[in-house]
């Protein structure tokens, strides 16, 4: 896909919105990587340069207790002038990782698999953005911007996983497997994107050769690929770090909560309330349910399988230990890929009103509890519920919409009367 | 038995239930329907008013009362009397010999007298530029390390040199040096003690917490070069009375601090407490000197300490420590009176001696209220329905137009109207025959369990809303009202009022001329200027819920002014847009500014100086409000409003 005129523009301005917030008002970076909505205790750039500091110093980055990000990041940010001095090639990066992001999720858009599939084609299919549409919708909402600007590593987490996608659209096998699985190094979580994606990337190949490659051979394989993409990247870290202590700090922390810092999500107040005895049942309860969309999406609606990545992406933003605003922003850009649905959708203004209202009163009962003490815990944690029963209502009604539409494919006398899900 | 019962009730249930259902969803789609938001809004608002006006009555309001039961209100006997008057004397005559001096030479007079009671003293130069203007002077303070105290915790005592009204706070600096002297012969205090004399009443304690809490810029804010622990409390003296003394009749209690934060309601109760029940001296508040407990007078001064909290403004000398959320208040002397410096004094010694007490912040009581008299509040929870009413008018609004958007442009006809669809067109031409075909409405025949019946088409419809436009308007709009914004907060003194006749001229004409252009480029649908109406409503209530948690009384007085934007639409009718659009332009926020400015009798410069400073130095975020949530509403209501006028 060249990069046409428009695109080009699109790209220029959205680079020129997020280098010109980084300069015009330098101190916005670290305001909002201090801010718990943006930055969690495993994304956060400050943590990051805590962990660089240990590591460009031959201490282990992760003895502090601090540091709970992927070990690759290290050399890779220490390659760059310290951001403390130095801000603006860090700022370049994050830019560009946004547009990559952008690039992505438009090759995505283009690949029209969120209309039709290889077993399924919407009766609204004509019913779409533009690429650069979607694109733009990614650049410039909001959250997209404030996480890029918080320089906060989900963003790498989400180009990675907006570039699986984008590989699996197109049918690229070995891309698709390296992008997922340095998804789920970084994450964890993306990992269970894998099933959904892969059988997308299954979809585009079996289009697009004459002859469909066999099934298990394909699966066997792209299992295969990703146990060895993420084993080497796991060994690579070990040997970087000298230990496999770097499991434990990262994944650990990730499954196993030892830092409730608040954020958006669901954990932190149910685990700062209970019971240490309770705890692992808890946690493997959380995961579970976490985990359990991701077959039972893919099995049922295994003919639209990039809507069930979608799908999971939303669920990831409402359910994960850690979620912020950066995994509701990769959500909230991937759904303009379902145009086709959104006249069957039914509580839009509801839902988007809710994240509205919640986006702008987090922040204040947030000042409430922490700055002003007038407030405590439960008024943030009351917008949280809020908020993720904004993203849930989405998830819900895309859900429905997504089934109705199937339906009206597969039994076309339904069409324009009533329902009922059961 | 008990099952069967339940399932009969079910099975009676099931039909009513599904037949009310029908009914509301019939409903759905009916025209009257949307008639209803408007007297919804009206209704809210109506009834947000009179929520406020019946809270002063005693069934709405609460007596005060101490919740921290360690504070132990004028429970001790107070000692400041007998010699410590002169000692007072003494010291009223050296601060009085200090008028004329300058800074420098106060300050260092200040720091001996400080340093003479064998405490450490140190001082702090700060400046400041607001609005081309020069804030500069000096702090002094000294630390009282508390005998039983382990530096972890302290309370202030404030005496700004300039009280609010740039009167020198002679009394007031002396009383803080007398009680420093007698405080450091007490063995009981287990906090620290800071005197702090500042150099004025706002930027002076501001830079000095600022610095306390090392959140200054150091570029022309001298750090602290001793400091205690977390700070408790801060308690502030305004008593100007000069050298020869005058006698008060009250004690006027501040205590709002910047952005509409209030300070503790237990550190108000026992200031109020110590004063009236210990020492005899009454209490008053909001500037309502002859206060008789009527229903008038508590509305009055609910409604004094509603603007004073809306404007958010520095209020005195305590202002600056709340938002480090440190409970303070300042006393201040009023009227002529029996009362003399050393009841103030024994007050303050045993209001100390309260917080001495506390074990932990200050946390107990309320954060949240709105006082009608010295021991009556009104609390949160039965205040706050009344701004969120207010609030939720402009969401039902903005509901309403987000659904009238969606409906289909055409008139939906009654299928089972026995009047022909248009009886003035019957007797048009022939010629016209064509087209009234197609103008006629298309009817679809739907056929369930065998009934058949006519559906308009028009109702089976989907419409498509345009978003794309109204968005962008919208948020460019908000993004307008930075310009303003930046504009006061960096324009010079001498030009500020030039600034202020040009942004009231252009905002006044704006709105017009944008309609004007808005029809010739980009010509937007009815549908299009509905949804600039909603999304610019639906992002007003956002916001002033949003501001109702933080700063209540802020959010109702916007939200009261904006009112009318709810109900204000485009008209085809001009002469009832002109008139809708004369009206707005009343409700200009430039205009209601200026109008306020005459009816308080206030300069508007000053206010946009006072104002300016207030963002510069305290940290003021009231002009946000005005021109990022509250000109961009009444801007996009505007625009569509004039739409009707030049389409």
């Amino acid at each position: 896909m060249a990069l046409d005129q428009q695109q080009a523009l699109l790209f220029g301005v959205a680079a020129a919105v997020r280098l010109l917030l980084f300069t015009a008002f330098p101190s916005l970076p670290s305001l909002l990587a201090g801010r718990v909505e943006v930055s969690t205790p495993v994304t956060s750039f400050k943590r990051l340069q805590e962990g660089l500091f240990l590591y460009t110093h031959n201490v282990s980055p992760y003895d502090g207790g601090v540091f709970h990000q992927a070990p690759l990041l290290l050399p890779l940010f220490s390659l760059l002038p310290n951001p403390s001095y130095h801000p603006f090639a860090t700022n370049v990066v994050f830019t560009v990782v946004d547009l990559l992001s952008a690039y992505a999720l438009a090759q995505v858009a283009e690949s029209g698999q969120a209309a039709v599939t290889r077993l399924f084609t919407s009766s609204r299919k004509d019913l779409r953005w533009s690429s650069a549409a979607i694109a733009a919708g990614f650049l410039f909402n909001p959250f997209t911007v404030a996480t890029c600007v918080a320089r906060s590593t989900s963003a790498l987490t989400n180009l990675c996983i907006l570039t699986a996608m984008a590989k699996a659209s197109q049918g690229a096998s070995i891309t698709f497997i390296l992008a997922i699985s340095f998804a789920s190094y970084l994450a964890l979580h993306p990992i269970l994107l894998f099933p959904p994606l892969a059988l997308l990337c299954y979809d585009t190949r079996t289009a697009r050769t004459k002859h469909a490659p066999n099934p298990w051979m394909f699966a066997i394989l792209h299992t295969l690929g990703l146990a060895v993409a993420s084993g080497a990247l796991l060994v690579v870290s070990a040997v970087l770090t000298g230990s496999w202590d770097f499991l434990a700090a990262t994944y650990g922390v990730r499954l196993l909560l030892p830092d409730l810092t608040p954020n958006v999500g669901l954990w932190w107040y149910f685990f700062t309330e209970m019971f240490d005895s309770f705890r692992e049942f808890f946690l493997g309860v959380f995961w579970l349910h976490v985990a359990s969309y991701m077959p039972g999406l893919t099995i049922r609606l295994y003919r639209q399988p990039l809507f069930v990545a979608t799908t999971l992406t939303g669920i990831f933003a409402i359910f994960t230990p850690y979620p912020s605003i950066a995994d509701a922003s990769l959500y909230l850009s991937l759904v303009p890929l379902f145009r086709h649905l959104f006249p069957v959708m039914r509580y839009t203004f509801l839902a988007s009103s809710s994240i509205l209202y919640t986006s702008f009163l987090g922040p204040a009962f947030y000042h409430l509890w922490i700055y002003a003490g007038s407030g405590n815990a439960n008024f943030f944690y009351a917008i949280t519920l809020v908020w993720s029963l904004g993203l849930s209502v989405i998830v819900g009604d895309s859900l429905y919409a997504a089934l109705r539409d199937e339906l009206d494919v597969d039994r076309p006398e339904l069409r324009g009367k009533e329902v009922k899900r059961i | 038995m008990a099952l069967l019962c339940k399932s009969r009730v079910r099975g009676v249930l099931r039909p009513l239930l599904i037949r009310a259902a029908a009914t509301l969803l019939a409903l759905r789609k009916d025209a009257r329907l949307l008639k209803v938001p408007p007297y919804l809004s009206a209704l809210c608002i109506v009834v947000g008013v009179a929520w406020l006006l019946v809270l002063p009555l005693d069934e709405y309001s609460r007596r005060t009362y101490v919740s921290e039961n360690a504070l132990l209100p004028g429970q001790v006997h107070t000692y400041f009397t007998g010699s410590e008057h002169n000692v007072f004397r003494a010291y009223r005559q050296e601060t009085a010999a200090l008028a004329d001096k300058s800074v420098e030479e106060r300050t260092q007079r200040l720091s001996t007298i400080l340093g003479a009671h064998n405490l450490k003293v140190a001082t702090q130069r700060y400046e400041y530029h607001a609005s081309g203007r020069n804030i500069s002077d000096q702090n002094v303070y000294a630390i009282l390390q508390g005998p039983r105290a382990d530096a972890t915790e302290a309370v202030v005592l404030i005496a700004a040199w300039r009280n609010m009204d740039g009167k020198i706070n002679y009394s007031g600096v002396a009383l803080v040096l007398t009680l420093a002297r007698y405080f450091k012969r007490w063995s009981l205090w287990s906090k620290d003690i800071i005197f702090l004399i500042s150099g004025d009443s706002t930027s002076g304690t501001q830079a000095w917490v600022d610095a306390y809490h090392d959140s200054h810029s150091p570029d022309t804010i001298e750090p602290l070069s001793i400091k205690s622990g977390a700070l408790q409390g801060a308690v502030a003296v305004d008593y100007p009375a000069g050298p020869w003394g005058h006698r008060y009749d009250k004690l006027h209690i501040l205590y709002d601090g910047v952005n509409g934060q209030l300070s503790n309601l237990d550190l108000f109760n026992t200031a109020v407490s110590i004063a009236n029940g210990q020492m005899g001296i009454g209490c008053t508040l909001q500037r309502m000197w002859n206060h008789d407990d009527s229903y008038h007078q508590r509305l009055q001064t609910m409604l004094r300490g509603m603007i004073s909290q809306g404007l958010g403004h520095a209020s005195g000398p305590h202002s600056s420590f709340i938002p480090y959320h440190i409970d303070a208040i300042t006393l201040q002397t009023v009227g002529d009176g029996w009362h003399d410096e050393m009841s103030l004094g024994r007050t303050l010694e045993s209001l100390f001696r309260s917080l001495n007490n506390l074990l932990e912040h200050l946390h107990q009581s309320f954060f949240f209220y709105l006082l009608l008299q010295a021991n009556r509040f009104v609390s949160i929870g039965t205040y706050l329905p009344s701004a969120m009413l207010i609030a939720v008018n402009f969401s039902i609004s903005a509901i309403a137009l987000w659904v009238l958007s969606g409906r289909p442009q055409t008139p939906t006809p009654n299928p089972a109207s026995t009047k022909p669809p248009q009886p003035d067109q019957q007797a048009g031409e022939k010629a016209n025959e064509k087209e009234k075909e197609q103008d006629k409405p298309t009817f679809i025949v739907a056929e369930i369990a065998g009934a058949k019946t006519l559906i308009p088409a028009s109702s089976l419809e989907i419409t498509e809303r345009p978003l794309f436009l109204p968005l962008t308007f919208v948020l460019a709009t908000h993004f307008l009202g930075l310009l303003p914004l930046y504009l006061f907060n960096h324009t010079p003194l001498p030009y500020l009022s030039y600034t202020f006749t040009f942004v009231a001229l252009t905002t006044t004409l704006l709105p017009l001329l944008t309609a004007t252009s808005l029809a010739h480029f980009q010509r937007p649908t009815p549908q299009e200027r509905t949804l600039i109406q909603c999304f610019s409503l639906l992002l007003l209530g956002m916001f002033l819920a949003a501001l109702a948690t933080l700063n209540f009384s802020l959010s109702f007085l916007v939200g009261l002014l904006a009112a009318p934007l709810s109900f204000a639409r485009a008209s085809r009718n001009k002469g009832l847009s002109a008139v809708v659009g004369g009206l707005l332009l009343l409700l200009n926020p430039v205009v209601v500014v200026w109008a306020a400015t005459l009816y308080f009798g206030q300069d508007v410069v000053e206010v946009l100086v006072k104002a300016a400073e207030g963002w510069h130095v305290w940290g003021l975020w009231t002009q946000v409000v005005v021109w990022l949530v509250w000109w961009p509403a009444w801007f996009a209501g505007s625009v569509v409003v004039a739409g009707g006028l030049v389409s």
